[in-house]
């Protein structure tokens, strides 16, 4: 236990720097081609943007949180949001009428000038499509097109084109997260490093699988994760949080307890003292679900709570720590309270939210 | 692929058009190359709406209503932007991409929904 409390004071003083956030600006993609922002101090839509190329599937952050990079699916497009202005600066689309790219997600350099991400690509024959294997892709912001290409090495081949992705602090290297992390030279988009999380050099856990990263917490330097594990011997789950850092490519991992059937993310508080997750047990007609609230400080599971979950959903936190989001594939935000785990309101979007997630900013 | 015959012309083209191709190269044969998705390695499967064989969206996974998507309009949605029920809903991404342009709300304006007839 005590290596344990090491492990997260270690992680509190990585959340050091993070500062309390305020009252924000939540970035939801919804149906059939918006962008929302909603305020989380008056609970009302401020403003939608409408994206020329079609439905957002994904959005991501840039580094010094001024942008919003939007990807779309209806025609394959990149969107770039303007923070501050709320004003879309770059919009395009990959497709052309006889190719078509498929791709969720990516990274987006330091720079802001190339998008890297794996998708697939559709030709349009005379009698057919032609429908090629994932491969990664390198997109051009400024020219507004692909630029560079490359095959997943044949080991690499059971990738789908679904995987998390990110990118050293100085853009030399990229890391893609599936069932193995790989460490890319984002130069020639060849793997110089396979961290196979099957057998981690840590004794007592074999498969470690990363889960989705924690935004609140988002780094440069270093990748935060829920993650899952098994012992080599009776093969019990556990679950606690992971550590990635990005420029020595040195992980870690700190247990929490044992895993549950599913959880659904962390959400850490900005003062980095606590954590939520959302638990799930059993399944369709018997499936439950708890919020649990964790201190970060004790390793302690400090209260849980059940609540009516829906059939598909996605967690988030407000920016400032203090309520938790149930959304996703509805046109609702349920907000509960972060400390009594009760149910305060509802919000209505006003459009289907999309499986893009949340996005939380000034 | 001895467990299936081409039973149209089309079919019988593509079939003699991959026997010809192996004939003049070093590709392996087909045959016993069928694997069930469940198995390793997996299969190749391209992203593309004739591949989906999901009954319905009346009924859950589990033969009841509990795991449907709440609100259960919802659903269309989900379907129609990545093809899982293919039959039931327009191809988002092939042929009925403005299909939902009328309606940001499945659950409340499901009437805007157009008719398609691929």
């Amino acid at each position: 236990m005590n290596k344990l409390r090491m492990g997260f004071a270690a992680l509190l003083t990585a959340l050091g720097g993070v500062g309390a956030a305020q009252a924000a600006t939540i970035y939801l993609g919804g149906y059939p081609n918006q962008l929302v922002l909603f305020d989380e101090g008056t609970g009302t839509v401020k403003q939608k943007v409408t994206l020329a190329t079609g439905l957002p599937v994904s959005m991501q952050l840039s580094n010094d949180r001024k942008k919003l990079y939007v990807t779309t699916i209806t025609t394959s497009g990149i969107e770039v949001l303007d923070l501050a202005t709320k004003k879309v600066i770059n919009s395009f689309s990959l497709n052309t009428p006889t190719t078509k790219y498929r791709f969720n997600g990516g990274v987006v350099d330091p720079a802001g000038r190339y998008f890297y991400t794996i998708g697939m690509r559709i030709d349009k024959e005379v009698d057919r499509y032609k429908i090629s294997k994932p491969h990664y892709i390198v997109v051009d912001l400024q020219q507004k097109k692909i630029v560079r290409t490359a095959d997943l090495a044949p080991e690499d081949d059971t990738f789908s084109y679904r995987a998390g992705f990110m990118l050293s602090e100085d853009g030399k290297t990229l890391y893609v997260f599936r069932d193995k992390i790989l460490v890319m030279n984002t130069a020639d988009l060849k793997v110089s490093e396979r961290l196979d999380l099957a057998k981690p050099d840590l004794s007592g856990m074999e498969n470690v699988s990363f889960g989705g990263g924690v935004e609140n917490i988002r780094s440069t330097r270093e990748y935060v994760s829920l993650f899952n594990a098994t012992d080599p011997y009776i093969h019990n789950k556990v679950f606690g949080i992971a550590r990635l850092d990005l420029g020595t490519r040195q992980f870690n991992f700190t247990p929490i307890g044992p895993a549950p059937d599913s959880m659904a993310g962390l959400e850490v508080t900005p003062d980095g003292k606590e954590g939520y997750t959302v638990v799930t047990t059993h399944k369709l007609g018997n499936k439950r679900c708890e919020f649990w609230r964790l201190d970060l400080g004790t390793n302690k599971v400090l209260a849980t709570q059940e609540f009516p979950c829906r059939s598909r959903f996605q967690f988030g936190m407000s920016g400032d720590g203090n309520k938790l989001y149930i959304y996703g594939a509805s046109y609702n935000i349920e907000v509960y309270d972060a400390k009594t785990l009760k149910l305060e309101k509802d919000w209505d979007l006003g459009n289907d939210a999309t499986m893009a997630g949340m996005v939380i900013a000034q | 692929m001895k467990h299936l015959r081409p039973v149209n012309r089309k079919a019988q083209r593509i079939e003699a058009s991959i026997t010809a191709a192996q004939a003049s190269s070093d590709q392996p044969s087909t045959e016993e190359d069928i694997v069930a998705l469940q198995q390793a390695p997996r299969p190749h499967v391209p992203m593309g709406c004739t591949l989906s064989f999901s009954p319905g969206w009346e009924v859950d996974a589990g033969g009841g209503t509990a795991g449907l998507c709440q609100p259960v309009e919802r659903d269309i949605y989900d379907c129609y932007v990545t093809c899982f029920w293919p039959v039931q809903v327009p191809d988002h991404v092939n042929y009925s991409p403005d299909w939902a342009s009328n309606c940001a709300v499945a659950t409340k304006d499901w009437r805007n929904l157009d008719l398609v007839f691929p």
